[in-house]
C-alpha cells in the first residue's frame, strides 16, 4: 500500500508582529512550522502505516525553497520524500501544484490513498485536496477528524452540522485532516540527526525531481498576489450608547461579525 | 568563524522545544509543588532518543554529541530546573562514565537501555564526609574471588530514589587514597544490599529525587568494574568536567527564561504614568541581564564545539558553571524585583525558579572548586603548581 | 429615508427577466441552513450584485435540494436577476457527486464569469472541484470584493492568520473565477419584497455519491482545546449575575468558558479556567468579559485577545480601558436581550 502525504510550512506567526497603521508586517524571527493540518495530515498517515504496513511518500503542497520541511517528514517517519524543484515552480499557485503532485504521483507509480492538511494556517486555504481528488478522480473526504484503514475503505469522522458523523469512500481516496485532530508523536532523535548530517541509509529517501520536467510545461499560476490591506487599529475604550436593549444589539452585530455564526 | 548551528543541531532544538512545551511545561508547577518526580517524561524522552542525545548511535543514543546536549539542557533549563536535573544526572554523570570508560560489553549491557530510556542512572560520589573533598570517601570495596563487597553509603545522589543504575566510587586500596586507591562500579539498583535510606525535602528543584543510599555487604561482579581498578578518580573527573559544561547549558536556559518573563512584564506593567519598560532602572537590570545572558551563550557553545571537537576544555567548563551559575541567580534575583510582589507568589513561576536556581553554585563543584580549578590551570600553564 | 418608506414608493411588483443566452454573469450557489437560505447566501448575493453592477452583468443564483421550491422568491427579494432549481430527492442533503453533476452540467452551458460560494462545508468543497474541473482560479474565505475593470477580474481580500492582516488576490485569466465567501463578512442585502420571477427548473440526473455516512459517530470524542489556544471565549466575574446565562452565551458562540479569580472564588469555574498572568494567559480571536472588574493580572492575560467585549455595571472598571467594545449595564439586564438577538 502506498499513502501519499503533501506538506507544506507556514512562517511561525509568533515571530511577526503586524503594525496595522505602519500598514507592514515585521518578521521578527523567521521560524517555519509544519503546517499543523499537514502535520495531523503525516500523524493520520503513520498509524496506517503502524497498523497495515504502507509506504509513505511525503510530496511538497507548495513550492519550498528549502527541503526542511520534507526533512522534518523523513525524521517523523515517512518511507520516501521527493523535493520539487524547477524553473518557474517558485510562483505556482494551488491549481498549478495540483499539476505538478499529479505529475510527481503517476511517476510513483501511483498511490491508494492521499492525505493532506484540511486547511492552512495562514491563508485558510482548503483546496488542495479536493483540487487533487479532482485530477486523479478519486472520492474525497474533507475536514476529518480521524482516519481508519480497513478493506480497502477509508473510514473518517467529520463533522456535519453540529453533529460527528462516520463516513467511508472506497480507496483509493484524498482525506483531508483537520488541525488538531490528532496527538502527533515526536521525531525520532537519531532519524532527525542523520537526516540533516546527510548520513546513513535514510540520506538515500530524499530525492529531488525537476516538476516542471515532470509535467512537460510551465506551470503558471492561474491567481496573483495584488498587495495586502490592513485591518483598521484598534480603538480600546468605545462604549455602546442607549438602553440595555440597544446595547445589546451592539454587542450582538459585532459578535456575529467576528464570530461568523 | 561560523557561528551557526549546523541543521541538525537546529532541527534537534526545534524537535526539543515542542516537546519541552508540549510534555514538560504543563506539569512543572506540579513537579515542585507534590515533590515528585517526572518519570513519565524521562520515559517519553527516553522513547524518542533524548536520554541518549550525546552517545553514539550503535549505543541506542542520538550522535548529536555536546553541543546538543547542551541544546537539551538549556531547552529544559527555561522551563522546569527539576526536569533538567533529573536529565542531567542521568545523561551528564551517571551514563557519561559508562561512554567514556566503559567496555564494549558494559555499553551494550548498560549503555544501550539508558540511552533509550529503559533504564535511568545516578552517579555516587558524594559522601556525608566528602562533597568537595572528594578524596576523603570511605565506602569501602573489597575483592572476594571475582566479585567486589561494597560497604558504606552515599549521600545528597541525585536520581538516587529511583535510578535503576549508578556508577559508584569506592575505596579499594585506603593506603592510596585518590591516586590508586578508588575504584569506580556499576551498580544495578535491585541487588541485595543496596537500599535507598531516605529522600531529602529540599527548598529547591523540588521535582528531584535527592536520596541517601546504603552499601551493606552489596555484591558487585568483577565485570562491572568501570575502567581500571584504583583508577575510578580519573574516570569521575572526567566525566564531572563534561557535566559542568551542561549544567552551565541549563543555567543558560533559566537566565534567559527570567529575562523573558522580565521583558514582558516590563511591557505591561504601569505606574507613575508608564510601563516598567519606561523606568531607567528598570532598562538597566534588563541590559545587565541580557549581557550576561549573551556572554554565557558565547562561552556555552564555544565549550561545546571545543568538546565535540576533541580539544581541551576542562578549565573553560569550569568557568562555564561558575560563571553560568551566578548569570542565572542574578538573573532570578533581577526578574524577581522587576515583578514586585507578582514574583512572590507560588501562582506565577518566578518564585520557584528563584529556588531553583541557588542549588547550581553548589552542586557539580561547587563555585570555590571551580575557582580553584580554574586558577590552578592558569598558573600550571606558568610553570607554577599550586598547593592545594 | 428608511425602508419601510422605500418599500411605499416600489409598491410596484417588479418582475425581472432574463438576457437570453450570451452566458457569463455573477452566479451564487445557494446554501442551505436547518431547510432555510444560510444567511451567507443571501450575503453573497449581494456581494455579486455589487460585481454584477460593476462588470454590466447579472446575478445569478442556483438552489440545488429536495423540496425548496418555497426558497426560490427570497433569492429574487435579495437581487438575483435569474434562478435555477434543481429538486430532487438525491440532493436532499448535501453529497459531493450528485451536486457536482448539476453544477458542472450547468456551469459547462452557462459559462459563468464569477461564481460565489458561501464558505461552508459543501462550499468549500464545490468550489474547489468545480474550480479544478473547469480550469479556473479559487480565492477562499473572502472579506471583501472589488472590480479590476481593465481585466474584469475580481480582486478579493482575504484573511492572513485569521484576520492579522489581509491579502487581495485576483485571477486575471482564467474563467471562470471561483470564490467563497466568508460568512458574516458582507452585509446582508436588502430585501426587496416586490422583486419576483420565474426559476428554470434544471433537469437531475441520479448520481451516486461515492462517500457513505456510516451513522453518527457515537464514540468520537473531539480534541478538546487548550484554553490558551480557545478562539472564542465568554469568562464571568463577580458581577455577571446570571451565571446560567452567561454559560448560554458561550454555548451560542461556541465559545469556552472560563473567569477570573473571582469566578472561582465563587464556585463558577475551575482553578484550571482562570483568566490571569497567574493562571492562563490566552489568545483568542473573540473575548467576552461579564461582570469582570478587570485588574492588571487579568488584563494582561488577554492583551493578545482580537477583539474584547466587556460588560460590568460599573463605567470606571478598568476592564474598559482595554475593551474595543464596552457596555455600561449591568450583565443580567443585557444578556437575555443580546442571546435573543443571536438566535
Amino acid at each position: 500500500m502506498r499513502i501519499v502525504v503533501v506538506l507544506g510550512r507556514v512562517l511561525d506567526p509568533a515571530g511577526i508582529v503586524v503594525n496595522a497603521r505602519a500598514g507592514r508586517v515585521f518578521v521578527n524571527r523567521e521560524e517555519y512550522l509544519l503546517q499543523p493540518a499537514d502535520r495531523c495530515a503525516l500523524e493520520a498517515a503513520l498509524r496506517v502505516k503502524d497498523e497495515l504496513g504502507a509506504e509513505v511518500v511525503a510530496l511538497p503542497r507548495s513550492p519550498l525553497p528549502d527541503d526542511d520541511v520534507l526533512r522534518q517528514a523523513l525524521a517523523l517517519g515517512v518511507d520516501r520524500a521527493i523535493y520539487l524543484t524547477g524553473e518557474g515552480l517558485r510562483q505556482a499557485d494551488d491549481a498549478a501544484m495540483v499539476r505538478a503532485l499529479k505529475a510527481a504521483i503517476e511517476r510513483l507509480g501511483g498511490a491508494d490513498l492521499l492525505l493532506t492538511g484540511a486547511t492552512t494556517l495562514d491563508s485558510g486555504q482548503t483546496q488542495l485536496g479536493p483540487r487533487l481528488a479532482e485530477a486523479l478522480g478519486w472520492p474525497q473526504v474533507t475536514a476529518g477528524w480521524s482516519l481508519k484503514v480497513a478493506d480497502g475503505r477509508a473510514q473518517v469522522v467529520r463533522q456535519q452540522g453540529s453533529q460527528y458523523v462516520l463516513v467511508e469512500a472506497m480507496l483509493p481516496a484524498v482525506v483531508t485532516l483537520q488541525p488538531g485532530s490528532l496527538k502527533l508523536r515526536y521525531p525520532d532523535g537519531a532519524r532527525l540527526v542523520n537526516i540533516y548530517k546527510n548520513v546513513g541509509e535514510i540520506a538515500q529517501a530524499l530525492e529531488t525531481w525537476d516538476a516542471v520536467e515532470l509535467v512537460g510545461e510551465p506551470l503558471t499560476p492561474l491567481v496573483e498576489g495584488r498587495g495586502r490591506d490592513f485591518p483598521p487599529p484598534r480603538e480600546r475604550g468605545a462604549r455602546a450608547a442607549g438602553s440595555a436593549a440597544e446595547m445589546a444589539q451592539a454587542a450582538a452585530a459585532a459578535l456575529r461579525q467576528r464570530v461568523g455564526r | 568563524m561560523d557561528f551557526t548551528f549546523s541543521p541538525e543541531h537546529t532541527a534537534l532544538r526545534r524537535m526539543i522545544r515542542e516537546f519541552v512545551e508540549a510534555e514538560v511545561a504543563p506539569i512543572a508547577a506540579e513537579l515542585d509543588r507534590e515533590h515528585k518526580v517526572p518519570y513519565e517524561v524521562m520515559r517519553k524522552l527516553g522513547e524518542i532518543g533524548l536520554l541518549g542525545v550525546c552517545f553514539p548511535q550503535k549505543y541506542g543514543g542520538m550522535g548529536a554529541g555536546e553541543t546538543g546536549y547542551c541544546i537539551l539542557m538549556e531547552e529544559l533549563g527555561k522551563v522546569c530546573t527539576s526536569t533538567a536535573t533529573n536529565v542531567g544526572a542521568h545523561i551528564g554523570i551517571g551514563a557519561m562514565v559508562i561512554h567514556l570508560d566503559g567496555t564494549p560489553e558494559q555499553k551494550e549491557k548498560y549503555l544501550t537501555p539508558l540511552s533509550r530510556g529503559q533504564k535511568i542512572a545516578a552517579f555516587g560520589l558524594t559522601e556525608s564526609n566528602a562533597g568537595s573533598d572528594a578524596a576523603n570517601i570511605r565506602t569501602r570495596a573489597v575483592r572476594e574471588g571475582d566479585s567486589w563487597i561494597l560497604d558504606g553509603g552515599k549521600v545528597y545522589i541525585t536520581n538516587g530514589g529511583y535510578a535503576d543504575i549508578i556508577t559508584v566510587m569506592a575505596v579499594t586500596d585506603p593506603a592510596l587514597g585518590a591516586r590508586g586507591g578508588v575504584t569506580a562500579f556499576i551498580v544495578e539498583t535491585d541487588w541485595p544490599g543496596f537500599s535507598v535510606a531516605r529522600e531529602e525535602d529540599k527548598m529547591g528543584i523540588r521535582g528531584t529525587s535527592t536520596a541517601e543510599l546504603v552499601f551493606e555487604e552489596l555484591r558487585v561482579p568483577h565485570e562491572n568494574v568501570l575502567g581500571k581498578v584504583g583508577e575510578g578518580f580519573v574516570s569521575f573527573m572526567k566525566s564531572l568536567d563534561m557535566g559542568r559544561l551542561t549544567l552551565g547549558a541549563a543555567c543558560l536556559g533559566g537566565a534567559q527564561a527570567a529575562l523573558d518573563w522580565s521583558v514582558r512584564w516590563a511591557k505591561r506593567r504601569r505606574l507613575f504614568g508608564a510601563e516598567l519598560a519606561h523606568k531607567q532602572s528598570v532598562q538597566w537590570m534588563i541590559a545587565n541581564m541580557a549581557t550576561e545572558v549573551e556572554a554565557l551563550r558565547s562561552l556555552v557553545y564555544r565549550v561545546a564545539w571545543m568538546v565535540d571537537t576533541g580539544q581541551p576544555f576542562t578549565q573553560l567548563a569550569a568557568m562555564c558553571k561558575m560563571y553560568g551559575s551566578e548569570v542565572a541567580s542574578r538573573a532570578i534575583d533581577m526578574a524577581l524585583q522587576i515583578h514586585g510582589g507578582l514574583g512572590l507568589t507560588r501562582d506565577y513561576p518566578i518564585e520557584r525558579a528563584f529556588r531553583d536556581a541557588r542549588i547550581a553554585e553548589i552542586f557539580e563543584g561547587t563555585n570555590e572548586i571551580q575557582r580553584i580549578v580554574i586558577a590552578t590551570n592558569i598558573f600550571r600553564e606558568h610553570g607554577v603548581r599550586i598547593r592545594p | 429615508m428608511d425602508a419601510s418608506y422605500l418599500d411605499l414608493l416600489m409598491a410596484q411588483q417588479e418582475e425581472v427577466s432574463e438576457a437570453e443566452g450570451g452566458g457569463g454573469g455573477v452566479w451564487v450557489v445557494a446554501d442551505l441552513l436547518d431547510g432555510a437560505l444560510a444567511p451567507v447566501t443571501l450575503q453573497a448575493l449581494g456581494a455579486a450584485r455589487t460585481l454584477a453592477d460593476s462588470l454590466g452583468a447579472y446575478v445569478y443564483a442556483v438552489l440545488p435540494g429536495s423540496g425548496v421550491s418555497d426558497l426560490t422568491p427570497i433569492l429574487y427579494q435579495a437581487g438575483a436577476d435569474g434562478v435555477r432549481i434543481a429538486d430532487d430527492p438525491s440532493l436532499a442533503s448535501f453529497a459531493l457527486e450528485p451536486y457536482l453533476a448539476v453544477l458542472s452540467d450547468l456551469f459547462a452551458a452557462e459559462k459563468p464569469e464569477v461564481v460565489l460560494f458561501g464558505a461552508t462545508d459543501a462550499g468549500e468543497q464545490l468550489a474547489a472541484r468545480l474550480a479544478q474541473r473547469m480550469g479556473g482560479g479559487l480565492i477562499e474565505h473572502v472579506t471583501a470584493v472589488s472590480l479590476d475593470e481593465a481585466t474584469r477580474a475580481v480582486q478579493a481580500t482575504f484573511p492572513i492568520y485569521g484576520g492579522a492582516y489581509f491579502e487581495i488576490a485576483a485571477c486575471p485569466q482564467a474563467r471562470p473565477q471561483f470564490l467563497t465567501v466568508e460568512p458574516g463578512a458582507f452585509p446582508t442585502p436588502y430585501l426587496d419584497r416586490y422583486r419576483s420571477g420565474e426559476p428554470k427548473t434544471l433537469a437531475v440526473q441520479p448520481v451516486e455519491a461515492a462517500v457513505r455516512v456510516v451513522g453518527a459517530a457515537e464514540d468520537f470524542v473531539p480534541p478538546a482545546v487548550p484554553l490558551a489556544q480557545a478562539p472564542v471565549i465568554v469568562a464571568v466575574g463577580r458581577q455577571a449575575g446570571d451565571v446560567e446565562l452567561a454559560r448560554q452565551l458561550a454555548t451560542a458562540l461556541g465559545a469556552q468558558f472560563a473567569g477570573d479569580r473571582g469566578a472561582r472564588d465563587a464556585g463558577w469555574i475551575d482553578a484550571s479556567r482562570i483568566v490571569d498572568v497567574r493562571g492562563v494567559t490566552v489568545a483568542p480571536r473573540v473575548y467576552v468579559a461579564l461582570g469582570i472588574r478587570g485588574d492588571t493580572f487579568h488584563n494582561a492575560a488577554i492583551e493578545e485577545a482580537g477583539f474584547v467585549l466587556a460588560v460590568h455595571p460599573d463605567p470606571s472598571a478598568p476592564i474598559f480601558e482595554v475593551a474595543d467594545l464596552g457596555l455600561e449595564a449591568d450583565p443580567a439586564e443585557v444578556l437575555p436581550a443580546l442571546l435573543e438577538a443571536l438566535k
